[in-house]
């Protein structure tokens, strides 16, 4: 057991270089640097090369890799270039809880949409409402995901002033306007799984409601909304976090756009401006800890099987 | 880890399978209006994408300043852009571009994910562990990053984006393609083929390579439409396809900043984007499901 | 010269530099200038509202000597001060003195600034001559170098007579200097408090201290930068808001949807894309004049094609500067004959279009320099491009099928906005379109940017008879004689095609209706000091 969370950790750690190794060389040929981009235009080649040696950028690929690395380890994120952010605080401090808490109301909204239309769906295999919840889940998949926020917002936010425009507030602060916040990005962000959820639990429910447990407990004279919804829908659990596991990539990847769209101040901007900029330490910052979350969701599904699972338990 | 996870249908469940015990052996395209209706609006944006010279009513790229922004009208049905250029002409033009950037992008995972699946399904031992902390490394960095990377060191334009977008989906094609390695490598018929003594690389070509190009084939269908939205995702943080490029993403994210007066800017090209999406979708849920062995278990 | 020809001279220069011009909307009358000069704050000022303003645009630091974006300048003008200010009645640009009391000419390289009583610093430390000296010698040689520091240059020493008195001694006459301790990015002249450049070293942009009528509160990234009114202010009665926040987006789109929602009062920027849609709003203001600036579509003269004048004559006159304005401007520009824009009133020939100098559009002409070009066949060349500056991609879509009529085929390559500056600063590239902006004198419209060996020129025109006349024009008090000398610089740019010349943009700001009381300045600034919200 020791030698098994061992052997995680060691791989955990092994990939979590091969991702700052990775993201750093990449931005690192990319053509550009964070100081031309801060002097505009009118500069002069003094003043460049005077910053250039201040900030350290005149060192070599891998001096500045292992200056990274060693003080990133001892918990020294460093400052960026430009702005002079202190990147601990402005990358795990402000813009992880932006993401987590986006993150978090999107994945909720596709639950409580996604499981329900998909059991109604499932219960009403080939009538117009399955058909039609299955062409509404698409739909919402085939749009970009900066088009529809931008839609909803002139419409639900402009038009008929129902919500705010943007902005973040924090829920742990101000919970109901924090919500309030968090509707029209939250929903937008949220399209891809709801379809995806629909799907997966219609499928699933279908596969399920055959075997003969369920038979038998219709024979038993349960009710049919106790044999769909207890009986039926503890199943879905298990495929459901798997599929949510390994497409968490995709969720973190649509709060890019998401938090461009509603002006939300989370990773993913800070990623997106910070490759552009190519604030070389920040991108460093925001990739591991999104390669960090990545692994370590995964590594809670994997826990989560037994507890989600009767018969994985029954078997240890 | 990834890879100790039982590996879930990495792409949606069926949309409407139909009730497997009532199949019967009529033509799939009578048993599956949807999917009848899917492939008849593929074809469509394929043929608009061969022969859009001959379709389209205006160049896509001619600028008339005395025309621009205009709503849809009888000579422009679907509106001007900014430029004056006609947007359904653009929008038909846009399906070669679609088309062109889901499929050659889809392709190149497809391939860099095949080699690095099979490498690491097939090879043991710490080369095999290497390879899969790669590939979990692939995963774990936002693929986004990736393809806006490749883009800064590659440069901009159709044939970059289609490179860009591709080597940022190898990882996904990967570790689905390895997952089916491993189910393979433990059948009984790789074990009997090794015990006959048949050349390793023989066993390989002639019976791991069939199992798995079939789930991977599948697989690109479905992800085409992945790679068009990431491409017009592209263009929405300006960089990506080069204007005037008739390509749906550039239109839409080109558009964004006229939706309060001339919606139609963004809205055609989105339209003809989500619609190819869904199709494509729904054609390849009914492919996978018509011939995927796994999921025929009546038959 | 004597002593009284100097004053004159600064006094010609400081007044009627800008001529009269439509104001868009808004700005009409009821602008009240604050008084100068150091009178006692009697009443504190009873400050009330909290105005947030989106900012679309980049913030780079909020150290205004190593600033070099505008939309930073915007933030920090309203943390500091300067020695002089820039002012404007609706009529006229002119610089007065802000933190100074006075500015004397002792003769004609030596300026003399009387400062303010009692100001001080928002960390309470007081503004001396020490502190004015501390700002300048940080601008002009302080480590790591600031990229201002070639505006003062020609400084030569800083003699602080006495607390309130600094004399500044150039080695030779400065025509610039109102502009260099002022214009645009330059802000040379911005004083910021030496205790807190000592307590934060290079942080110092993150945690600015000036003397302006706000101090800065957070700056928290892609967030919003928060600022509060500083009660100790010493213009009396100012400032009238208690808060401010400037909205840090990304995305142009959403901040006018929160503008139209009410969720912001006002844009520090306003893409032209979007002005139509401003206008057609009734509940907000738009603010805006065409301002120091032009744009062009740049060649490169290192290497082939365009080393070639007749090919680059060929450009000049084959674009059609009117459809540019209508098509990539929105019809918002204004057609550019020469570099030198409307608000440089001195300079500026109103009656330029017909007075037969610069470049415009003849496309018969460009054929006949094309039939002159060394390369007779279709040339291919690359134009870089990016979204950025104030309409992206457009200029570029626009030129290309006018570059056609002449048989050059332009190569449109997108680039990454890093990128695009890597590629220019190397002038890896044939064509590319610019803009210098928010210039308030021709010396920093003209010289710098094509000087033979200048950094800015990226384009790599050469031509010293050109330097010569803006060298000469720098040390030239007489308007009429440096006029003049510009005249004949720019007509050799033109007339040798260094850069197609297109446009001279207006620049705008957004205001919700309830902001009262914004002044509106030619330079890009948004100045805070007496807005409230109604």
């Amino acid at each position: 057991m020791l030698l098994q969370a061992l052997g995680k950790i060691a791989q955990t750690l092994v990939v979590l270089f091969f991702v700052s190794v990775a993201s750093f060389g990449l931005l690192k040929l990319a053509p550009g640097d964070p100081i031309q981009i801060m002097l505009g235009s009118e500069y002069s080649q003094e003043s460049y090369d005077s910053l250039k040696t201040e900030l350290g950028l005149d060192q070599p690929f891998l001096v500045q890799y292992a200056d990274w690395a060693g003080r990133f380890i001892q918990g020294d994120w460093g400052t960026s270039y430009v702005a002079r952010a202190e990147i601990f605080t402005y990358a795990f401090k402000e813009a992880l809880p932006v993401t987590l808490t986006l993150a978090s109301f999107s994945l909720a909204f596709a639950i409580l949409i996604g499981v329900p239309l998909g059991v109604l769906s499932a219960i009403k295999k080939d009538t117009i409402f399955d058909a039609g919840s299955a062409v509404l889940a698409l739909t919402g998949t085939a749009f970009p995901s900066f088009l529809l926020g931008i839609l909803l917002i002139w419409f639900f936010a402009v038009k008929l002033q129902l919500f705010p425009v943007m902005g973040y507030v924090s829920p742990w602060e101000n919970f109901w306007l924090g919500i309030y916040h968090m509707i029209l990005p939250g929903l937008t962000l949220s399209t891809y799984f709801i379809a995806m959820i629909t799907r997966l639990t219609r499928a699933t429910l279908i596969e399920v409601m055959e075997q003969p447990y369920i038979t038998a407990a219709r024979a038993r004279g349960e009710p049919s909304w106790r044999v769909v919804w207890v009986h039926g829908v503890r199943n879905i659990a298990m495929p459901l976090v798997t599929i949510l596991g390994l497409q968490l990539g995709v969720l973190l990847q649509g709060t890019v756009f998401t938090e461009t769209v509603f002006n939300l101040p989370g990773i993913g901007q800070m990623l997106t401006s910070a490759v552009l900029g190519r604030e070389y330490l920040v991108v460093q910052a925001g990739v591991m800890m999104t390669a960090a979350l990545f692994i370590g969701v995964n590594l809670l599904v994997d826990l989560s099987y037994p507890f989600l699972d009767p018969r994985l338990r029954a078997r240890k | 880890m990834s890879m100790h996870t039982p590996e879930a249908p990495a792409t949606l469940s069926p949309p409407v399978p139909l009730d497997t015990a009532k199949r019967s052996r009529r033509s799939v395209f009578v048993r599956r209006p949807f999917f009848t209706i899917a492939v008849i609006v593929t074809v469509a944006y394929l043929v608009a994408a061969l022969f859009a010279p001959q379709v389209a009513p205006f160049d896509p790229v001619t600028q008339d300043f005395n025309v621009m922004m205009q709503p849809p009208t009888a000579a422009h049905l679907f509106g001007t852009d900014s430029y004056g250029q006609d947007i359904l002409s653009r929008v038909i033009y846009g399906a070669r571009f679609a088309l062109i950037i889901g499929i050659f992008a889809v392709l190149i995972g497809a391939a860099g994910g095949l080699v690095i699946g099979l490498a690491a399904g097939l090879s043991g031992g710490a080369s095999e562990w290497a390879l899969m902390r790669l590939i979990d490394a692939i995963l774990a960095l936002p693929s986004l990053i990736l393809a806006v990377a490749f883009i800064a060191i590659l440069g901009q334009g159709v044939d970059k984006v289609v490179i860009a977008v591709g080597l940022s989906m190898i990882g996904p094609f990967a570790r689905t393609v390895r997952s089916d390695v491993l189910q393979v490598r433990v059948q009984l018929f790789i074990e009997a083929a090794q015990l006959m003594s048949i050349p390793y690389l023989r066993v390989v070509w002639r019976h791991v390579l069939p199992n798995v190009i079939f789930p991977l084939a599948v697989q690109v269908t479905i992800r085409i439409s992945e790679a068009i939205l990431v491409s017009s995702s592209l263009s929405f943080l300006g960089i990506g396809v080069t204007p005037p490029t008739p390509d749906w993403g550039l239109m839409i994210a080109e558009g964004r900043d006229f939706v309060s007066f001339a919606p139609w800017m963004s809205a055609m090209p989105g339209f003809a984007l989500a619609l190819l999406l869904i199709a494509l979708t729904i054609v390849g849920d009914g492919i996978r499901e018509e011939f995927d062995p796994k999921l025929r278990k009546d038959s | 010269m004597t002593k009284l020809d100097h004053k004159k001279v600064l006094a010609e220069r400081l007044s009627a530099r800008f001529g009269r011009r439509a104001v868009l909307k808004g700005l009409g009358a009821g602008i009240v200038t604050a008084a100068t000069g150091s009178m006692p704050s009697l009443a504190r000022a009873q400050q009330s509202g909290h105005i947030k303003i989106a900012s679309i645009k980049v913030i780079d630091t909020l150290d205004p000597h190593f600033t070099g974006f505008l939309s930073s300048i915007q933030i920090i003008n309203n943390i500091h001060n300067g020695l002089l200010k820039i002012a404007y009645d609706g009529e006229n640009v002119t610089f007065e003195p802000d933190l100074a009391e006075s500015w004397d000419l002792e003769d004609d390289k030596t300026h003399v600034f009387k400062l303010r009583d009692g100001v001080k610093f928002h960390d309470g430390t007081p503004c001396d001559a020490e502190a004015v000296k501390f700002s300048l010698l940080r601008v002009k040689e302080g480590q790591p170098k600031s990229p201002h520091a070639w505006k003062l240059a020609l400084l030569e020493r800083i003699e602080v007579v006495d607390p309130l008195t600094v004399k500044l001694v150039f080695s030779q006459p400065y025509a610039f200097l109102p502009v260099a301790l002022n214009g645009s990015t330059g802000r040379a002249g911005t004083i910021v408090s030496p205790a807190a450049v000592q307590k934060y070293g290079t942080d110092y942009g993150r945690n600015p201290v000036g003397t302006g009528p706000f101090k800065f509160v957070s700056w928290k990234e892609n967030d919003s930068i928060e600022l509060e009114a500083n009660p100790d202010y010493f213009e009396p009665g100012l400032p009238k808001l208690e808060r401010a926040t400037f909205v840090l987006m990304n995305e142009a789109s959403t901040a006018l949807a929160a503008l139209m929602s009410g969720q912001i009062d006002g844009m520090t920027d306003c893409p032209m894309q979007l002005v139509n849609q401003i206008e057609a709003f009734p509940n907000a203001t738009l603010y805006g004049e065409i301002e120091g600036n032009y744009t062009f579509v740049g060649m490169n003269c290192k290497r082939s094609p365009f080393d070639d004048i007749n090919l680059r004559r060929a450009v000049a006159w084959a674009l059609d500067r009117d459809t540019i304005v209508k098509q990539a401007y929105f019809g918002r520009a204004q057609q550019a004959y020469t570099p030198i824009s409307p608000p440089m009133t001195d300079f500026f020939d109103p009656d330029i279009a017909t007075s037969g100098r610069g470049q415009w559009y003849d496309l018969d002409k460009a054929k006949a320099f094309r039939a002159k070009a060394a390369n007779q066949g279709e040339i291919e060349a690359v134009y870089m491009m990016a979204e950025r500056g104030p309409v992206g991609t457009r200029i570029a879509q626009t030129v290309a099928p006018m570059l056609a009529e002449i048989g050059i085929k332009a190569k449109l390559e997108l680039v990454e906005p890093a990128t695009w500056v890597k590629r220019r600063n190397g002038s890896d590239f044939d064509l590319y379109d610019f803009e210098w902006v928010a210039d308030l004198d021709p010396d920093e419209t003209l010289y710098p940017e094509f000087k033979s060996d200048g950094a800015w020129n990226f384009g790599g025109w050469v031509n010293t008879d050109f330097d010569d006349l803006c060298a000469q024009a720098q040390v030239e008090l007489d308007p009429a004689a440096r006029r003049a000398l510009y005249y004949k610089a720019e007509d050799l740019l033109m007339d040798e095609a260094g850069i197609a010349v297109m446009a001279h943009m207006p620049i705008y700001k957004v205001f919700s209706n309830k902001v009262k009381g914004f002044k509106y300045i030619p330079a890009d600034l948004v100045n805070l000091h007496s807005v409230s919200l109604g």
